[in-house]
């Protein structure tokens, strides 16, 4: 029987994958898989509570949202990786320093 | 007749001008602007003209007087009233005065033209005679006693400039710092008796003080247990007695021939020394109040005497013509303190005619033969002629010879003098008063014959007397010849015009009416004694009250219905020639016997000088007493008493104190007791400074910032990781309060 605990519960298994990704990882590439993850463990959370608390369409919009979202940001973050690439040579986050000067 | 401002103020703004002019361009004028001095002198001259000729020659009563008032400063604040008005002051006595000294000064500068050609100090000289004139007419002018102060200042200045003014001669230098000082003395007094007056009347102006002296508000003050009008009249008559170079501060009047001739006959006659006179005058119903005449008489009488005494001594023509001034000067005082108001005013007058007259024909003799020494004078009557004229006149004046002006003038104040000591029931010590007049007079008709007849009469002396090079050229003409090269008098109008006119004005009538100025005698009778006449005693009820103009508005004598002055007999009552006096009796007999005794001493003065130094039948006196003689050669020691004893034992021994208190104790205590205050706190200061603020404050505050970096280093580690973990941290904490 499919319920939304089920739901929460894979919700809770994607995001809590995906954050430890993004603390862990040293690639970049790897820590914007994981922001994917905890990205679709929300939309995951939208659609079901869409789906079994308010029982309309609003969560299904809104996880296609998040999904336009995540594709442009993904877009983004690659970019940033690649012209990352380009200037250090490598994609490992620790060399990622400027921020602290 | 319209007076306003625009037509009394070039009087005194003319000269003025030429100062200025003078002062700032005179080195790019032709004549380096002489004859512009000379000309501004002229138009003064014209003005004043104009002044005289309304007053005396009776368009305006005897008793009126334009006034004319402005505000300088008021600093009023309630009912306090500190106001100084400036303003003009003209009666008859002023416009008089205003036309002596502008005619006087006029002759002299005209006379300088010729004197100070080719002279180094021509420019120079030429800057500083204007202004002493227009300082002398605009103390004339003055309404008050301050503004009078400011002139009087100004002609201090101007007499220092005119002494000095060959700078490269030690002695001319002395001299000048030797009657600036001099007259300072006095000056302090003057300035304190007219803040003693402002301070008590709140004004200051003439007319003020004859209406307090009416209203009786000087009564009941006192000033150092002193009545106040005593003490008052005191200190101005003390100011007078340095500027008009009285007994006790004569001494600079007779280094003051060091400059230039024609200069010291501007400081002898018309300007400087009548000044004293002139307050004196002024201020006679103050010194009436106080009490002080007899004083007065008293120092004219000591320096008329005492200075007629030394000029028989002196061989420097110049020095005996100082001196003669110092012995007019102390008749005048006597005018002043017997009482006799319009003779001694016309002493003045008198006196500034011949007494101008005889510097400039000295600087005559002097300019032309370059010696000032009497003894290597003589017979220089064929050299000059006119000079000789000018000169025998004046002496005859001075000597107070009959038909000559002095005798007027001198005789009127003789006789009240003799009335005053011996007849008007005064203190019998004040006998001494007509006592030392007379034989003063004596001596000065001694003294001054005895200077004509050394140099114009007798035998030239010039050729073979060629010791003694060293001393005796003070004057500015420094040639070093002896006379050899003498020539005859240049017919120079410059030079023999003034002396023809101001000699014309030595016979007696144009002052008196009639030939003899006296009673008996009377040729053209009383009627035109305009003199008598018009100066009197300011009578000071009149002046409650009196209204006074608003500077630059019109003053109509017109609307006033004055009646015309009164040539006539009677309306002289002052020096009691006639009129309700009881005594007028005895004061025509001791008018009657002084003019004998005057006559007779004079005439016996004249013929002594006469047989010593032209008969020959008696020989000078000088050899014979030989202390009397170096005594008066030294001046009574004056010089050497206020040099020796008053300056450097008394004055230096004070100084000495003085540099002691202020070395040993002022600067010892006061001065480096503050530094080791100051170095005390300065120490404070700075340990606050290094251990307060900047250990504290400044350092403190970085060392804080430096200890929270520490925690805030840690923190931006810039790894994003690490942001990333405590961003979770933040919101788990953020969601833990929530206490969801």
């Amino acid at each position: 029987m499919m319920s939304l605990a089920s739901y929460l519960i894979i919700s809770l298994i994607l995001f809590i994958v995906g954050l430890v990704v993004m603390i862990a990882r040293k690639n970049i590439v790897a820590i914007l898989l994981g922001i994917e993850l905890i990205l679709n463990a929300a939309a995951l959370n939208f659609v079901a509570y869409s789906r079994y608390v308010t029982n309309n369409l609003d969560g299904h919009i809104f996880s296609l949202f998040i999904i336009v979202v995540a594709a442009a940001e993904a877009a983004v973050g690659l970019a940033i990786v690649i012209r990352f690439f380009q200037i250090k040579e490598t994609i490992h986050i620790d060399e990622a320093t400027q921020l602290r000067n | 007749m319209e007076y306003t401002v625009g037509s009394i103020a070039p009087i005194f703004l003319a000269p003025v001008i030429a100062f200025v002019i003078n002062a700032i361009f005179g080195r790019k004028l032709p004549r380096q602007g002489d004859w512009l001095a000379t000309l501004s002198i002229f138009i003064s001259f014209i003005f004043s003209a104009r002044i005289f000729g309304d007053f005396v020659f009776g368009k305006f009563a005897s008793d009126f007087f334009v006034h004319k008032v402005f505000t300088w400063f008021d600093l009023s604040y309630g009912t306090q009233i500190w106001k100084v008005d400036m303003g003009i002051y003209i009666d008859n006595m002023a416009s008089i005065m205003l036309l002596m000294v502008s005619g006087v000064a006029f002759l002299i500068h005209l006379f300088s033209t010729w004197y100070m050609d080719h002279d180094e100090k021509h420019g120079r000289f030429f800057v500083f005679l204007p202004l002493f004139t227009s300082a002398m007419l605009g103390l004339v002018l003055s309404d008050n006693l301050f503004s009078m102060f400011i002139f009087w200042e100004i002609m201090g200045f101007c007499s220092y400039s005119l002494i000095g003014i060959y700078v490269k001669k030690e002695k001319a230098g002395d001299a000048s710092l030797k009657a600036f000082m001099t007259t300072r003395v006095g000056d302090v007094f003057l300035l304190l008796g007219i803040v003693a007056i402002w301070m008590l009347l709140g004004s200051v102006a003439y007319v003020d003080i004859y209406a307090a002296i009416a209203e009786g508000k000087f009564a009941g003050h006192s000033v150092l247990g002193i009545s106040f009008a005593t003490f008052a009249a005191l200190c101005i008559f003390l100011g007078g007695m340095g500027k008009s170079a009285q007994f006790p501060l004569h001494v600079w009047l007779p280094d003051a021939m060091m400059g230039p001739t024609p200069g010291s006959a501007l400081i002898h006659a018309a300007t400087m020394v009548t000044a004293g006179v002139w307050v004196s005058l002024r201020m006679y119903p103050l010194m009436v109040l106080g009490d002080i005449t007899w004083f007065i008489a008293v120092i004219g009488a000591i320096t008329a005497f005492g200075a007629a005494t030394i000029a028989t001594v002196q061989t420097d023509i110049k020095a005996v013509l100082a001196y003669s001034t110092l012995s007019q000067l102390g008749y005048m005082m006597i005018g002043v303190g017997v009482g006799s108001y319009n003779a001694a005013f016309m002493h003045v007058i008198t006196h500034a005619m011949f007494k101008a007259c005889l510097f400039l024909a000295a600087g005559s003799v002097i300019h032309t033969i370059h010696e000032q020494q009497m003894p290597k004078m003589g017979g220089l009557r064929k050299y000059l002629p006119y000079t000789h004229f000018a000169m025998m006149c004046c002496t005859l004046a001075i000597a107070g010879i009959p038909f000559f002006s002095g005798f007027v003038s001198k005789d009127r104040i003789l006789g009240d003098a003799l009335y005053y000591g011996f007849m008007a029931g005064q203190n019998p010590l004040l006998a001494i008063v007509p006592i030392l007049g007379f034989a003063g007079a004596g001596l000065t008709a001694f003294y001054m014959f005895r200077m004509m007849f050394l140099t114009f009469y007798g035998e030239n002396r010039m050729h073979h007397d060629d010791h003694g090079h060293g001393h005796g050229h003070q004057d500015s003409h420094g040639h070093e010849s002896h006379g050899h090269d003498i020539h005859h008098e240049h017919l120079d109008a410059r030079q023999n015009v003034p002396l023809l006119i101001l000699s014309v004005f030595t016979l007696g009538f144009w002052f008196a009416g009639n030939l003899t100025g006296q009673n008996f005698g009377k040729v053209f009778g009383e009627k035109n004694e305009w003199f008598k006449i018009l100066v009197e005693a300011p009578k000071v009820e009149k002046f409650i009250n009196s209204p006074r103009e608003e500077f630059g508005k019109t003053d109509t004598a017109a609307d006033k219905n004055l009646p015309k002055a009164v040539y006539d007999y009677h309306s002289d009552s002052q020096t009691g020639y006639a009129g309700p006096n009881p005594d007028t009796h005895k004061i025509h007999s001791a008018h009657t016997i002084g003019a004998i005794a005057s006559i007779i001493i004079a005439f016996s003065g004249v013929f002594l000088a006469f047989l010593m130094y032209i008969k020959g039948s008696i020989k000078p006196w000088a050899p014979k007493f030989p202390e009397l003689t170096k005594v008066l050669q030294n001046k009574y020691g004056f010089d050497e008493l206020y040099i020796d004893v008053i300056i450097k034992k008394g004055l230096l021994g004070f100084n000495r104190f003085l540099s002691w208190f202020d070395m040993g104790v002022y600067d010892r205590f006061a001065v480096d007791g503050w530094a080791a205050v100051n170095r005390v706190i300065f120490k404070a200061s700075k340990w606050f400074d290094n251990v307060v603020v900047d250990a504290i404050g400044v350092d403190g505050t970085g060392v804080a910032v430096n200890l929270f970096n520490l925690v805030l280093r840690i923190v931006q580690s810039g790894k994003i990781q690490f942001y990333f973990i405590m961003l979770i941290m933040v919101l788990a904490s953020y969601i833990w309060t929530l206490n969801i």
